[in-house]
């Protein structure tokens, strides 16, 4: 397979569509997953959103240094553009509704209403952090190079980001249904 | 003091939900991009046209207007003149190339 290394390069070089066309393939699902999430589940600005990422890529392709991975790379400008969107629409949001007024949980929630309800407990660098950490699989260095926050800032966020879900789902009294979590999955294949 | 079994289970299972990927491959959205990337090209190739052509036609205008000018300049002059014109102008030109090659390396 080809690497991102040389695919990019072949987009910057040579302007090549059929090299970009792999590497949004590659990483589409990685990015809109991560806006999805940062935007606590609202899927249609994700996606915008990282349409708008994918093409600032293209157009910044040739000033990436390629110290750091693609991945990372992509990851940056998604949140960046992520928190361009939440400075234009700060106001709409401290007008909007608190995130779960009105809303009454249910236990043993599907985990695709209940990962969106859990991602507005959180403040968004919380998001960003916790979800590069698990979903993204990235280290320490790598969540403090894409949000450009402190190392110690990054740790704290993580940590502190996944108490308050912790302790706002025994608050709820949750029983998950994630995958290998769910009791009668886990009898179905046993 | 040591968790609840249930906050341990609670801990593992919150590990799980956040690890899970929320979006799955999607063509279309792959195929919007493209096409999206398609027309930023055909725009900015279609502004460079237009920008090219446009300095173009001035320096069609320039070379029609100054043609007489430099005709009369040259007029009467000896061949060696414009010889020796040429070799210094080639020379402040060779200078400038090398006074602006700023990208020597630093390392020994």
């Amino acid at each position: 397979m080809t690497s991102d290394l040389e695919l990019a390069a072949r987009v910057a070089g040579s302007d090549d569509q059929a090299a970009f066309q792999q590497l949004v393939q590659r990483h589409q699902a990685a990015i809109r997953g991560f806006l999805r999430r940062l935007l606590a589940g609202d899927h249609g600005t994700a996606d915008d959103l990282a349409q708008e990422s994918f093409l600032l890529a293209y157009r910044k392709l040739a000033s990436w240094q390629a110290s750091g991975s693609f991945s990372s790379w992509l990851h940056t400008i998604a949140y960046r553009q992520f928190l361009q969107h939440t400075r234009k629409h700060a106001r709409q949001q401290v007008m909007a509704d608190p995130p779960d007024s009105g809303f009454d949980p249910t236990p043993s929630m599907d985990a695709e209403i209940l990962l969106p309800l859990l991602m507005r407990q959180v403040g968004p660098e919380e998001r960003a952090c916790l979800t590069l950490a698990y979903a993204a699989g990235m280290s320490h260095a790598e969540i403090v190079d894409v949000t450009g926050l402190a190392l110690g800032t990054v740790k704290s966020h993580i940590f502190r980001g996944r108490q308050k879900l912790q302790q706002w789902l025994k608050e709820h009294d949750h029983s998950l249904q994630t995958p290998g979590t769910d009791p009668a999955s886990e009898a179905r294949h046993a | 003091m040591p968790d609840a079994p249930e906050d341990l289970k609670l801990a593992r299972q919150l590990d799980g939900l956040l690890g899970q990927r929320e979006a799955v491959p999607d063509d279309q959205f792959v195929l919007t991009v493209m096409h999206r990337v398609q027309r930023e090209r055909r725009s900015r190739k279609l502004i460079l046209f237009a920008f090219g052509l446009l300095g173009a036609g001035f320096g069609l205008l320039g070379a029609v207007l100054l043609a007489e000018p430099i005709e009369r300049l040259f007029t009467g002059l000896p061949a060696t003149g414009i010889m020796q014109a040429a070799l210094l102008a080639g020379a402040a030109a060779a200078f400038y190339v090398w006074s602006m090659n700023d990208d020597f390396s630093l390392s020994n």
